[in-house]
């Protein structure tokens, strides 16, 4: 079997279970913890596509997420945009800041990269939380960015009007929907010429570039590309949780999906999500130890780097790490 | 017969998983100049790094005066006398041609007569002693390769290794430098060559052998290499 | 003129301490290709272990800082032993280290969190009074700090140009192949080098949270800043860092005074994107060849 029908054929099994969980557990509280794995396993997929097959240090990808939140609940408030055009829109806006992002940092070696856009990201939250100007006064005092409380009231997919008792099930499937686009971009990338690219830049860059494969433009390709399905998701948290703030920014959270893709497998198409539910089913288990989470948490991280750095789909892979390599003569 | 400087038996080493040396076997003799020739990328490098530590050996053993030294630390193996000269010279840019001889004598031993072998160092090799406070980033290419030879120089007495050599010098160039080696071999320093051309070194080198897809081929003296047209024109190209 | 007096005073100390912070990562940086996130956190628990000499257990401030200094060393020394020297042996060294550092960075975080909880607390640490020049009032904490920064920046310099472990960790930093040849055994300098950076961050630490307050997530700010020091200058180019510093603080002062706290970081780093798209490889960094 080729591989991608491997996959494929992975991904339809998996999309089975999961059609079936709303039936299985009809309660809402694992109905929508679900919804926010699969929200953060979209994130992390496109963030695997940025750092382990781009090669790409970034550091940005919460920024983002942050921007296509953001840019969903401004042009839900000020500009009364339905909530349907405005995702998408978002999503635009996020590419765009991608571009702008990538254009900055990519002509920079791998480090650089990693703290030009923590930086960044930084640069937003302190621009935000720090803004006290009054913007809007409809409800108080506001400022253009929502400031510390963020931005409410933008509308949302209007699930909730319909189906009042189970608005959160159309959520599910709604995220669902957009996992299944996620992951099957990444298999297309991966599997595809792109990955090839991408593999070629990594192991032997003095050819690919004699073969015309330009550093620079793949990777602002691919940060752009996946920058669309971030902004995404996060419009979708947006009209989720009908609020968006500054915590989106915070470096817990960027920990917490860091370590999904550590732990599940950097650069691989299945490792960000077995990353994503390991690191979601952990957090449900330590629930109660909130003190210690942080630090066990670091300390998952930090084990599984030194130890298993290729993750936990390393341990289902028996096929030999480089086993394309041929013996240069 | 006096005992080798190096044997080298049965040596497999490489890189990230992928095999360069397979059963590799040597023997280095005392005051002789030995020369490994050979088409690039076929392993000749990664001997010698083998032979340095800088790159580990799978399977083999590496006899330094009958102890081995394959596993051990590259500083252990530099304090025990085998000394590089890379390919490529592998400078220190930043620092003076001075302070990158000081730091050939950089091990104890040899930093307590730095004095003396700078000396010894200057008068075979005059031209830097003129640039001794030259940047050697700076430095042209005959000039970094002698600076190279004359940081090795300042290790001390053992085996010295010398990675290509003529790599990327003018003919003329090329010329001074192998006059420097063949002193050395005259003043009975034992030297490991290693060098893609056989041309310069096939009247004196005392034993060449020929490193083809990671192991030995053929092994002989220079004469016998030139009675046989067929291998270099296989192996060494026109 | 006062206005130039007060900008150049708080410059000049920010920028003492940037470069007490820098000179550690970049020393790291430069003989072991790490980025050592973790920093940060070494920096804050620098001036907590201060804090916890002089309050808790009476030692004399002077005594207080030089055990917080000691003992961050021994935290750079593990940092090296645990996650550095593993992960030497494998590839993707840079990467894997960065995150292994993060995660490092973040756990003493937590636990600072824990031990000494989440509200600032001053820095007994200092120096009261102050001098006039002209109609400025400088405190004198800002010109200890000068001074501390002063000394310890020339004893590096010291160590790296006239002492044989100097020379090996400059070596090291220029060709850690050669190196190895030339007898230099690397694993020392690199556990040096953590050591020293993690003293370093310490006293940083101390000096940052003597001016500001002492808090378990201060150091990312002053991290941050320091990484990006380094990026301009040219990671890995010690000197550089230590001029770059001393330029990025009187910048930031001369911001935060034109255009008020809030934007003095984002006018910052749009300079810093600004060079660093001018001159990629840093102000005075080098390009390096790489053989294929």
């Amino acid at each position: 079997m080729t591989p991608v029908k491997r996959d494929i054929l992975i991904g339809l099994v998996l999309v089975a279970a999961a059609c079936a969980v709303p039936f299985l557990f009809p309660g809402r509280y694992v109905v929508t913890q679900a919804t926010l794995f699969f929200v953060w396993a979209v994130v992390v997929v496109q963030w695997n596509l940025v750092l382990g097959v781009g090669g790409i240090f970034s550091l940005a990808q919460m920024a983002l997420f942050a921007t296509g939140a953001y840019a969903t609940a401004m042009m839900g408030f000020y500009w009364k945009v339905p909530m349907l055009a405005a995702i998408p829109l978002a999503g635009v806006v996020t590419v765009a800041a991608g571009m702008l992002i990538g254009l900055a940092c990519l002509r920079l070696r791998g480090p650089y990269v990693a703290l030009l856009t923590l930086a960044i990201a930084q640069v937003l939250y302190v621009l935000i939380v720090n803004d006290t100007a009054c913007f809007t006064t409809t409800g108080g005092c506001m400022p253009l960015f929502g400031g510390v409380r963020g931005i409410g009231q933008f509308g949302d997919l209007g699930f909730r009007a319909l189906m009042p008792k189970t608005w959160h099930i159309a959520h599910y499937f709604v995220a669902l929907g957009l996992l299944v686009v996620a992951v099957a971009m990444s298999i297309v990338i991966i599997r595809g010429p792109l990955g090839l690219a991408f593999r070629a830049l990594r192991d032997n860059p003095g050819y690919a570039v004699s073969r015309g494969i330009s550093r620079f433009r793949y990777q602002l390709w691919i940060f752009a590309v996946s920058a669309f399905l971030t902004g995404i998701a996060g419009g979708f948290y947006a009209v989720h949780f009908r609020v968006v703030g500054p915590t989106v920014f915070s470096f817990q959270l960027l920990l917490f999906l860091i370590a999904m893709i550590v732990v599940g497998g950097l650069g691989t198409i299945w490792g960000p999500l077995l990353g994503a539910a390991v690191l979601m089913l952990a957090d449900e288990g330590v629930k109660e130890l909130s003190d210690y989470r942080n630090i066990g948490l670091g300390l998952l991280l930090v084990l599984f780097i030194i130890l298993q750095p290729g993750g936990l789909v390393r341990l289902f892979s028996r096929r030999p790490k480089r086993a394309a390599d041929a013996k240069t003569g | 017969m006096a005992e080798p400087v190096l044997a080298i038996r049965d040596l497999a080493a490489g890189y990230d998983g992928r095999r360069v040396l397979d059963g590799v076997d040597l023997v280095v003799p005392a005051a002789r100049l030995t020369a490994i020739i050979g088409p690039n990328g076929h392993g000749k490098s990664t001997l010698l790094k083998a032979i340095s530590g800088l790159v580990r050996v799978s399977a083999g053993t590496i006899a330094l005066r009958g102890e081995r030294i394959d596993g051990l630390r590259p500083d252990q193996i530099v304090e025990r006398g085998v000394i590089q000269v890379p390919q490529g010279d592998l400078l220190f840019p930043g620092m003076t041609v001075l302070d990158n001889l000081l730091m050939g004598a950089y091990r104890q031993d040899a930093a307590r007569d730095a004095g003396a072998r700078l000396d010894m160092v200057f008068a075979l090799l005059p031209k830097l002693k003129e640039r001794r406070h030259q940047i050697a980033g700076t430095l042209s290419g005959g000039e970094r390769r002698m600076c190279g030879i004359g940081r090795g120089l300042m290790a001390g007495e053992g085996l010295l290794m010398l990675d290509e050599p003529s790599l990327g010098l003018a003919p003329i160039v090329i010329d001074q430098i192998y006059e420097v080696i063949f002193d050395l071999c005259a003043a009975g320093r034992t030297i490991l060559l290693v060098e893609e051309n056989a041309q310069r070194i096939t009247e004196r080198a005392d034993s060449i052998h020929l490193l083809d897809n990671g192991r030995f081929v053929w092994s002989g003296i220079g004469a016998e290499l030139m009675a046989r047209p067929e291998i270099i024109e296989a192996y060494l190209g026109a | 003129m006062d206005v130039f007096i007060q900008i150049v005073a708080s410059g000049l100390t920010l920028g003492a301490m940037y470069a007490v912070a820098t000179v550690g990562l970049s020393l790291v940086y430069g003989s072991l290709n790490m980025l050592n996130m973790a920093h940060g956190a070494i920096l804050t628990l620098g001036g907590y272990l201060c804090y916890a000499g002089i309050q808790h257990l009476g030692l004399h401030p002077a005594l207080a800082l030089a055990g917080a200094a000691a003992l961050c060393a021994v935290v750079g020394l593990l940092i090296y032993l645990g996650a550095a020297l593993p992960l030497l042996r494998a590839e993707g060294f840079e990467t894997n280290v960065f995150i292994a550092t993060i995660g490092i960075g973040s756990i003493l975080e937590n636990l600072m969190l824990r031990g000494f909880g989440p509200y600032p607390i001053p820095q007994p640490l200092a120096v009261p009074g102050h001098v006039v020049l002209g109609n400025v009032h400088v405190p004198l904490q800002n010109l200890f700090i000068l001074g501390v920064a002063v000394v310890l920046m020339s004893a590096v310099a010291f160590v790296l140009e006239r002492t044989r472990t100097g020379r090996a960790i400059r070596a090291t930093s220029m060709n850690r192949e050669a190196a190895q040849l030339m007898g230099v055994r690397v694993g020392r300098v690199y556990a040096q080098v953590l050591a020293v950076s993690g003293a370093l961050a310490a006293v940083s630490g101390v000096m940052i949270s003597s001016i500001a307050t002492l808090s378990p997530v201060m150091g990312g700010d002053p991290m941050l800043k320091a990484f990006i020091v380094c990026v301009v200058a040219g990671l890995g180019n010690v000197y550089g860092a230590v001029v770059a510093a001393i330029v990025l603080g009187l910048l930031e002062a001369a911001t935060q005074y034109i255009l008020g706290v809030r934007w003095s970081f984002a006018t910052l780093l749009l300079i810093v994107i600004l060079v660093l798209i001018w001159r990629p490889y840093g102000l005075f960094g080098r390009t390096q060849v790489v053989r294929l």
